[in-house]
């Protein structure tokens, strides 16, 4: 969507069982940075390699040293030093968003961060936080500064939490934000509601629908129709049981969220990919998607 | 009708037999609720003892299950309630208990440190507060150590684990050799080394790593860590000996795997790859559970046909008016059939991977319907269980 309005939009893929990039209808991409649609690209965020770079960026050490014990062990302290895996994950966002051209413009209007699940997530972003109070001195506490300051300018970043409209879901969307509003410096910008039921009836064709599945109407409608009109009505109630069932979830999500609410409406295609990621970009920019 | 479908339904009389039941696939599939009701279908009609391990079930169902928080005790689901969601008193008993991740790490290290003392410094140690989260698929090898630590105690006849969610439905499978990798390096063992020697002994001109690690990270940090790796090194031989065993228990012809999914393409596929690599891993699938199903009727061309004439015809209201007796206005009839068609389209899309179910596997499979509500109470459970056991399906 932002694409659509002539944005340089670089979109990261944090978890390597992610498949942004085939949302994208591209196969899958590396660390680096990679044209997938006209103004949109794409990497594959991978710590090792995030390593990699920073050290050869910062400390000029030669990428072929990665299978010398130098980087065996800093693969190591990167998984064991609580938040050091989770730095060079928001290391090289913040390194992208740092990114400039060779005129001094930045790379990138917009970064995207397709982040890890919920119980990870927060992890990530707290991690700049737990390295200051672990790492008290050396040259990364100079860099794990610029990095927090990136994730805490509300101008810079943003944090938009998605939520189906079904119990665990939204109670895991009210916890997340609570939690990131609690324990970060990370502003929650949005909220998007996926999924949602996009057909409803009102009252008065509700009751329409009940006529219609009466015994004394169904047999008659159905010959009238030339097909199986009771079926059609069993459809119909089941999908405003389901809308009303996920609106009731909606409506606790907007109370608690402290944050808009975009409903984005139940794709229906195929299998994922590209085609359902162009319907639900061409549902949010004809507003079909509702801000509540 | 897939040839797995065609195999007799009773799951949960099948699966009673087995000490430990696997509940896998991905994030969001009803996993947690389809373990919780494997469990109630098996007290139904089976006179054993059955623990339902949870690891993070909705509040709603939680409470149901007498499960407040996590860290609390195992909960007896009282048998009245029981009988009263299930129409008939309970054959068996059945218990809930919700994973605790950090008392599952704390008991690990006191079991396989090699003294107290041992144990102490690195529940002391900065490093391992943030090394059970840090951890990657930490979570996934806590529930598989919390299986090993309740087969071993052997108080129950049936144990039924429900997994952690994750993207990746094979982390856990490998979580048992990932931790005695990381706990085994070899690279472990160089860096701890230093501190034997001592740090500041070495004035740090040993070498380029020192002196980068040191410009890195400062030595205060270095010498936690050293002394971390040194204490984990005392856990290694455990560690190993219990990767060893969880595999064999997880291959055992007493355990099975039932695996969960929907008929979404995303979670389709991701069961499909973890029913590959479960035969890969030499472990047993034993059923499949499909939830969520559409009603059949959905997809069937009378329906859609009358869906059809409803939305098309100009003179639907007209015909609708004059058979029910009242007006109707124009949308109408095409609203409704927007209504249907949408789940119409889903049923049919679902289609696909209806035709590839016998692909998965040839074992029981029981279909559960799609309900238009949160399963969060025994009765609900009770439903969902009389589907598990072949009893109402779609």
């Amino acid at each position: 969507m932002a694409a659509r309005q002539d944005k340089r939009v670089l979109c990261i893929d944090i978890d390597a069982k992610g498949d942004l990039a085939g949302a994208l209808g591209s196969p899958p991409v590396g660390f680096q940075p990679r044209p997938v649609q006209p103004g949109v690209h794409v990497l594959q965020l991978i710590p090792e390699e995030s390593l990699q770079e920073y050290l050869q960026i910062y400390y000029k050490v030669p990428r072929f040293a990665r299978m010398t014990p130098l980087a065996r062990v800093f693969d190591f302290v990167a998984t064991g030093v609580p938040g050091a895996r989770e730095m060079l994950v928001i290391g090289k966002i913040a390194f992208e968003e740092k990114r400039r051209e060779r005129d001094g413009t930045p790379a990138w209007d917009l970064i995207i961060v397709d982040a890890a699940a919920t119980g990870h997530f927060l992890p990530q972003i707290r991690a700049a936080r737990a390295m200051l109070d672990l790492v008290k001195g050396g040259m990364i506490r100079s860099q794990v500064e610029w990095i927090d300051a990136i994730l805490s300018d509300p101008q810079r970043t943003l944090l938009t939490v998605c939520a189906l409209p079904e119990e665990m879901p939204v109670v895991e969307a009210l916890e997340l934000s609570e939690k990131a509003r609690r324990e970060t410096r990370i502003r929650v910008g949005a909220c998007f509601l996926n999924r949602t039921i996009p057909v409803v009836l009102t009252p008065r064709q509700r009751r329409v629908l009940e006529s219609m599945g009466a015994p004394e109407h169904v047999d008659a409608l159905s010959e009238r129709f030339g097909g199986d009109v009771g079926a059609v009505v069993q459809g119909a109630r089941l999908s405003q049981r389901l809308h009303d069932n996920g609106a009731a979830h909606a409506k606790r999500l907007r109370a608690g969220i402290g944050a808009p609410v975009v409903e984005v409406p139940l794709q229906v295609e195929a299998r994922p990919g590209l085609a359902t990621t162009r319907a639900v970009a061409s549902a949010l920019m004809r507003g079909e998607a509702s801000l509540s | 009708m897939s040839a797995a479908a065609e195999q007799p339904l009773d799951l949960a009389a099948r699966l009673a037999e087995r000490e430990v039941v696997v509940c896998a696939g991905s994030g969001g599939v009803g996993k947690t609720t389809i373990s919780a009701a494997l469990g109630v279908a098996m007290v139904a009609e089976q006179d054993r003892r059955v623990l339902v391990l949870t690891v993070d079930p909705a509040r709603r169902l939680a409470t149901a299950l007498g499960l407040e928080s996590v860290g609390s005790e195992p909960s007896r689901v009282p048998a009245a309630q029981l009988k009263k969601a299930l129409g008939a008193a309970p054959k068996g008993e059945l218990v809930c208990a919700m994973l605790d991740q950090k008392s599952t790490w704390d008991r690990l290290v006191a079991r396989l440190s090699p003294d107290r003392a041992t144990a102490d410094r690195i529940y002391r140690n900065p490093f391992y507060q943030g090394i059970s989260e840090a951890f990657v698929g930490s979570h996934e090898y806590m529930a598989m150590e919390a299986l090993y630590e309740l087969h071993t105690q052997r108080e129950y006849d049936t144990l039924i684990i429900d997994t952690p969610p994750s993207r990746n439905a094979l982390d856990f499978l490998e979580a048992p050799t990932r931790l005695n990798d990381f706990v085994g390096a070899r690279l472990l063992a160089w860096l701890a080394a230093p501190t034997r020697m001592g740090f500041r002994a070495m004035g740090f001109a040993a070498g380029p790593f020192m002196r980068m690690a040191d410009r890195l990270l400062g030595t205060d940090v270095l010498e936690d860590l050293s002394s971390f790796v040194r204490d984990l090194q005392l856990l290694y031989g455990g560690v190993q000996k219990q990767a060893r065993e969880v595999y064999r228990l997880l291959r055992a012809p007493a355990t099975g795997f039932v695996v969960v999914t929907t008929l979404e393409p995303a979670p389709f596929a991701e069961a499909e790859f973890f029913c590959s690599k479960l035969h890969e891993f030499s472990m047993p699938l034993r059923a499949l559970v499909v939830n969520r199903v559409l009603p059949d009727a959905l997809r069937e061309r009378e329906a859609v046909a009358a869906a059809a004439a409803l939305a098309d015809a100009s003179s639907a209201a007209r015909i609708l008016g004059e058979e029910l007796g009242e007006k109707v206005t124009a949308d109408t009839p095409k609203r409704i059939a927007e209504a249907f068609t949408l789940l119409s389209r889903l049923a049919e899309r679902d289609t696909r991977q209806v035709a590839r179910l016998a692909r998965l596997g040839r074992v029981p499979l029981a279909r559960l319907p799609l309900v238009d509500h949160d399963i969060s109470d025994l009765e609900g459970l009770s439903l969902m269980a009389a589907g598990l056991r072949g009893r109402a399906t779609v």
